[in-house]
């Protein structure tokens, strides 16, 4: 296996009392995609923003590309070339669906022009939105643009939560594919998803959380031969 | 005849109220809290323009870059001293303490320039011109000049380039916005650098209409209120909206009233307002703010 991109040792997020994710250790590399899978409050989230900076009381080393994040704002880390899709989308409501794109470039204007219609191209249907006022566009449309904004920073890895949630199946899949087309051209993705089909289907390995804490780890195709498994985890 | 008068001068004293109510949203969306001090500013604006008269015996529109870059020094000055710190607080906790950094300009304002009322020179001349029997002040014209250029270049700014897009977002989503790469800190800072020297403006513009004294932040900064809650809380165009509609209370229905009657029926203009529309005039839903 290649050298880890992203390495996380004995990493801790706790609010006030609560430790939503405590000890875990995981690493993810260039080129694949490590699903996090687990029931709602499993710690996903928590893990995915503590990578990002976005908590406040995180212990436990991260290195990414060498870097130790120890401390570093998540401007630092999105400089660094972490990318981050946050759970319900989050896209900016209040600007087009061009405007979310382009804010996100930190190239010049030529540059930016080039990246918005690689987008496009990824994305069709948001250049026919491009106009749009993004609170207009649907979940699917809305999921593909903050999936599409976070491509716009170039990211080494992706970090991306929940893209499937509320979602109509055809849409989850054509969002999934574009993680693993992600993936393909070079970049690590670290995928959390309650819907653990779906991201097995697409990871090349994953992380089953509970309660904070890691559960088991393995390929992608292993665990989801392991139905016992799934479904302790999952609650089904 | 008498009601296009009115209405004239009633734009131009709109026009400057929309420059403070314009900072007002701009801190509004960026921080999620009101800056109380934002009147405060104005009257800071102003009396920086009387200072700067004193030393530079020019017309008003060539002090006008200069309160500009001044103004915009202070509002750095009061990002860091009133929002930096609290900046992970609930926004009440900003709120409170604009309005303590408000009484510090005015009491610093107080004992620089005392209490007497002063004036700002005119931005060209005084005098008037006449059209069809309408006598529009030359300073009324260059406010609505001045104020028209101001808020078109924030709003070509906010909605063409990379910075105000920027700012929007770190408006819109801040954790969200430092995620992709925003600078949100200085986004915010100059925000703030922004709403001040938007302030200075009016204040500068005020003071040659109106006489000025350290405590007339607070006139200033209950209009911006109104307008903003009249046009839509965070709405910039229901601001701009709002700030005509609270001036044209102040000339046209003032003059056929008198000011104190005119000041009741905007409270009353107000409460019906926020009765049958708590959105305000221009508010929609929250999450599709521009």
């Amino acid at each position: 296996m290649a050298e880890a991109l992203l390495t996380v040792a004995g990493l801790t997020v706790a609010y006030a009392d609560v430790r939503a994710v405590e000890g875990v250790d995981l690493n993810v590399s260039a080129g694949e995609v490590v699903a996090l899978i687990g029931a709602n409050g499993a710690g996903k989230s928590s893990l995915l923003k503590g990578l990002m900076g976005l908590e406040a009381r995180v212990q436990g080393n991260i290195t990414f590309a060498g870097s130790d994040l120890a401390g570093l704002s998540p401007l630092r880390r999105a400089r660094l070339g972490i990318g981050y899709v946050p759970e319900g989308r989050r896209v900016f409501p209040g600007m087009t669906a061009e405007e979310n794109l382009l804010v996100a470039s930190r190239e010049d204007s030529a540059a930016r022009t080039v990246r918005t219609a690689e987008m496009y191209a990824l994305f069709p249907q948001l250049a026919v939105r491009r106009h749009a006022p993004a609170w207009q566009l649907s979940g699917g449309e809305q999921q593909m643009l903050a999936v599409a904004r976070a491509l716009m920073t170039r990211p080494r890895l992706l970090l991306v939560d929940e893209p499937t949630l509320g979602l109509a199946p055809a849409t989850a899949q054509s969002v999934i594919r574009v993680l693993r087309g992600i993936a393909a051209s070079g970049a690590a993705v670290l995928l959390a998803e309650q819907n653990a089909r779906a991201a097995l289907a697409t990871a090349d390995r994953a992380v089953l959380m509970r309660l904070g804490r890691i559960e088991a780890s393995g390929t992608a195709k292993a665990i989801a031969g392991d139905e016992r498994l799934l479904r302790s985890l999952m609650g089904g | 005849m008498e009601f296009l008068q009115l209405a004239i001068n009633g734009i131009a004293l709109g026009a400057a109220y929309a420059l403070v109510a314009l900072g007002f949203v701009l801190i509004l969306n960026a921080t999620g809290a009101v800056n109380f001090a934002q009147g405060d500013l104005v009257a800071a604006g102003g009396f920086l323009a009387v200072a700067l008269a004193g030393f530079l015996p020019v017309p008003g529109l060539l002090l006008l870059p200069l309160v500009v870059i001044l103004m915009a020094g202070l509002g750095l000055a009061v990002s860091a001293a009133a929002y930096w710190p609290l900046r992970d607080r609930p926004p009440v906790a900003v709120f409170i303490s604009t309005i303590a950094l408000g009484i510090v300009i005015q009491n610093g304002l107080n004992g620089l320039f005392g209490a007497e009322p002063r004036a700002a020179p005119p931005l060209f001349s005084g005098g008037h011109l006449e059209f069809f029997g309408l006598v529009i002040a030359r300073q009324s014209l260059a406010i609505m000049g001045v104020a028209a250029l101001l808020i078109g270049g924030v709003q070509l700014l906010l909605k063409h380039t990379q910075l105000g897009r920027r700012l929007r977002a770190t408006a819109q989503d801040r954790e969200v916005a430092a995620a992709l790469g925003v600078p949100v800190g200085a986004m915010v800072a100059l925000t703030f650098a922004l709403a001040a020297a938007l302030a200075g403006v009016a204040g500068l513009l005020l003071a040659n209409q109106f006489f000025i004294t350290p405590t007339h932040g607070t006139d200033f900064i209950v209009k911006a209120y109104i307008a903003v809650v009249i046009g839509g809380w965070g709405r910039v165009g229901g601001a701009l909206a709002g700030a005509m509609l609270v001036a044209l209370f102040e000339t046209v229905v003032a003059a056929w009233t008198d000011y104190a009657v005119a000041t009741g029926l905007l409270y009353a203009a107000l409460l019906t307002i926020l009765v049958f529309r708590p959105q305000g005039l221009f508010g929609e839903a929250e999450g599709r703010r521009a």
